[in-house]
């Protein structure tokens, strides 16, 4: 395996594992709020199920862009191409738009849910309203999706 | 569109109230409006909420004790014949569980008891003496008590000291049990020294019996209320087959309170009630109230101004299913555009774009075709679920245009969208430059209807154009147009846009601030990125899970392996892609659609009606 390779690797493990615990962090933290919630209005786990699970994309946001990476490079299917360092470098910096907002992205995003949940709690009505608010989060974690996802299919090996 | 608002006046004899509000509440197109303050009566009774309670709590005991219906079993269903007689069996089975719950407690209290008198007997049962033999003679005192196992010492001492006679017998929770028998002589000097070094006295004298004979026979009692409770359980599954007119009654007894808490203006004998009736349901409402009596008065009002009527409605069928997610956001104000047609099919578009597989939506339709066919939903539920049905077909469609199978890639009609992601991007943007533009045109649609035709052109049309042009910008063959377009677009907000500030240098700051709106025009549409990101993580997951599933399928355990992480992975892909997919789509209606505009903040209309949660009615004839 060349240095090139063990970059890009590099890169795909940083994507996966920030954004991992960026949703990870989120979810945690919504999940906490929907059960305090649950546990007064069991009747409402399917709306606090769905804006629990919001700030879970992230994470696959940063597996799937992984995931890319490693196909790109043929880790994926045991015959690893080999890179120079520039390309590995390319790659490793491809990952990293999801990887550090799919981080940061997916904790405030559990924040703004767990917030939605406590208001869905007092007014089961609102929860659209909240889906929409805690959705906002996760456009900047879309845009660094597309942005590492183009700079990806912008990488010549 | 949005269905104009009447307001009813409707005046009847009192003895007519409950079957009138009874006719009312079945078609379910009057909405009552509270009249004021100080001319207000209601029926409202505490009886009816407590009825409304107990059968709720019935049925929860019930659930606690037998299985519920499982969640694909159909919904009962009554008609309403049924439903508006008196539910006598419903009542019965109430009763009888009120009472069976009762003699369950009763049971379960008495074993407590029991239990706790056994724990406080064991220490003695060694003792052979009937306990109501137990009491001091004419020259002896006889206590029982406990005294802390550790301080047998001081006691030893103090029972010297007193020359009194002892028997120990076991240890209980409360310390060595002991029997005293002294000769009468100063009683409290020598208890309270007893007492003071932690020896406690109890009395066990109103038992009758050995406590052994005492403990066997409270075995024996909580044994046979064992056997009764099982018996109990008995009854109580074998109520379990009337679970439905217990359901009925509850669905009745609300039904009951919802026309009991109806509030009206009453004089010695008539009733008033005032309410909101559809333009086109007046008839309805008053061959409803014909129906049951002859003797009433009833006035269709317009809405005075001040008034704000509650807003209705209507699309046709497919369209009408879409009104839950601009209901979700607000619903429209009475007297503006409803939303619900254009954002409708938008919505359906872009969600198919957004998941964008054949394999996908197809088992989405297949889902939700049983989950209508078999859970019949009702309301905002029915028409989420009908949102869902039809988005599968926009779903298979695009998966058709890429290619798109189950992740796999296979001859895609238009392009695949991991082969060709800058395409997709343009095509998206351009999407979002349509969807945009659309609700621009029903502005546009709306200043003219209220006279602003100036006001369209130079805060519309010319961003259009400006738009447009830009756009030509990146086509060689129309640079040129392109260019002036633009050019054009922009001089004319330029001039406009400060129009209505005062003064010159007002005029001329308020263009260029009008102008920089661009930046929110431009962040609109590259947020329709969104589709392409959202439709690429839908594919690559699927394709991830293939690739996994693949890698794992050497041997048969490996094949085993290969067709869970199939299942499993594919499962969780389309629940995510959907949640996702639905979220962001309601996203670009709401933020970058609406805010062109769409004002909201209309009321919901909300008749009187049944609003049963678990019994449909069956001859029921609605439609919003």
């Amino acid at each position: 395996m060349s240095t090139g390779i063990i970059i890009a690797i590099f890169g795909a493990a940083i994507c996966a594992a920030l954004a991992g615990i960026g949703s990870a962090y989120g979810v945690q933290c919504a999940g906490q709020a929907a059960a305090g919630v649950c546990a007064e209005k069991p009747d409402l786990f399917g709306k606090l199920l769905v804006l629990q699970a919001l700030p879970g994309t992230q994470g696959i946001y940063g597996f799937l862009v992984a995931v890319l990476i490693m196909v790109q490079t043929g880790v994926i299917s045991g015959a690893p191409v080999d890179l120079t360092i520039q390309q590995g470098l390319a790659y490793l910096f491809a990952g990293l738009p999801i990887g550090i907002v799919g981080w940061w992205s997916g904790i405030y995003q559990g924040k703004t849910a767990a917030a939605s949940i406590l208001m869905t709690g007092k007014d089961p009505d609102a929860s659209a309203k909240g889906i929409t608010m805690t959705a906002l989060v996760e456009t900047y974690a879309i845009l660094a999706l597309l942005v590492s996802i183009l700079l990806l299919f912008g990488i010549k090996i | 569109m949005i269905i104009p608002m009447k307001k009813a006046r409707l005046i009847i004899l009192k003895e007519d109230r409950s079957k009138v509000l009874l006719a009312l509440q079945r078609i379910g197109e009057f909405m009552v409006i509270s009249p004021n303050e100080n001319d207000k009566t209601s029926l409202a009774q505490e009886n009816s909420g407590e009825k409304a309670q107990m059968s709720e709590a019935m049925l929860r005991f019930l659930n606690q004790f037998c299985k519920k219906p499982s969640i694909l079993d159909p919904r009962p269903e009554v008609n309403y014949q049924v439903f508006s007689k008196e539910n006598d069996k419903g009542q019965h089975v109430e009763d009888e569980l009120l009472s069976l719950s009762n003699q369950l407690n009763q049971n379960k209290n008495r074993i407590s008891f029991l239990e706790n008198q056994n724990a406080n007997l064991e220490p003695w049962h060694s003792m052979d003496i009937k306990l109501e033999n137990i009491h001091e003679t004419k020259n002896v005192d006889i206590v029982l008590g406990y005294f802390p196992e550790n301080i047998s010492d001081e006691f030893s001492h103090i029972i010297k000291e007193y020359e009194m006679t002892y028997k120990l017998f076991d240890i209980g929770n409360d310390g060595q049990s002991v029997l005293l028998l002294k000769y009468k002589d100063d009683k409290i000097s020598w208890l309270s020294s007893l007492k003071s070094i932690g020896f406690v006295e109890v009395s066990l004298s109103k038992l009758s019996g050995t406590p052994d004979e005492i403990i066997s026979s409270n075995k024996d009692e909580i044994k046979r209320i064992i056997e009764d409770n099982n018996k109990i359980m008995d009854k109580i599954s074998g109520l379990n087959q009337y679970r439905n007119d217990l359901a009925l009654l509850n669905e009745q007894v609300l039904a009951q309170q919802e026309r009991n808490n109806i509030q009206y203006i009453e004089t010695i004998e008539t009733i008033c009630l005032y309410g909101w009736v559809c333009s086109d349901k007046v008839e309805k409402v008053e061959s409803a109230v014909s129906n049951v009596t002859k003797n009433f008065d009833l006035a269709f009002l317009d809405p005075k101004k001040g008034e704000i009527p509650p807003t209705v409605t209507r699309n046709n069928r497919f369209l009408a299913q879409f009104e839950t997610i601009t209901d979700m956001f607000s619903l429209p104000k009475q007297g503006t555009i409803d939303p619900a047609p254009v954002a409708g099919i938008w919505y359906w578009i872009i969600y198919g774009m957004m998941m964008g597989d054949v394999g996908y939506g197809a088992i989405m339709a297949v889902l939700f075709y049983l989950f209508k066919k078999i859970k019949k939903p009702k309301g905002d539920m029915a028409k989420l679920v009908n949102v869902l049905y039809y988005s599968s077909f926009t779903t298979i469609f695009f998966g058709f245009l890429f290619g798109s199978y189950f992740g796999e890639t296979w001859h895609p009609l238009l392009f695949a969208p991991l082969d060709n992601p800058i395409g997709f991007l343009v095509l998206t943007l351009i999407i979002g430059v349509l969807h945009i533009f659309s609700g621009m045109g029903i502005q546009i649609a709306q200043q003219i209807k209220n006279g602003h035709i100036l006001d369209a052109f130079f805060d519309q049309v010319s961003w259009m154009v400006l738009i447009v042009g830009l756009g030509f910008l990146f086509l060689p063959s129309l640079k040129t147009i392109g260019q002036w377009m633009a050019i054009g677009g922009a001089v004319v907000i330029l001039l406009t846009a400060g129009r209505d500030r005062p003064n010159l240098i007002g005029k001329i700051t308020g263009g260029l601030l009008g102008l920089y709106d661009i930046s929110s025009y431009m962040s609109d549409i590259l947020s329709y990125s969104r589709i392409l990101a959202l439709s690429l993580a839908t594919g690559v997951i699927g394709m991830v899970m293939n690739l996994l599933a693949r890698m794992v399928s050497g041997s048969i355990i490996g094949f085993v392996f290969a067709i869970l992480i199939y299942i499993l992975g594919h499962t969780f892909n389309l629940a995510m892609s959907m949640l996702s997919a639905f979220v962001h789509d309601s996203r670009l209606q709401y933020i970058e659609f609406f805010n062109k505009f769409y004002e909201g903040g209309g009321l919901k209309f909300k008749p009187l009606a049944f609003h049963t949660k678990y019994i449909d009615i069956s001859d029921m004839e609605k439609d919003h």
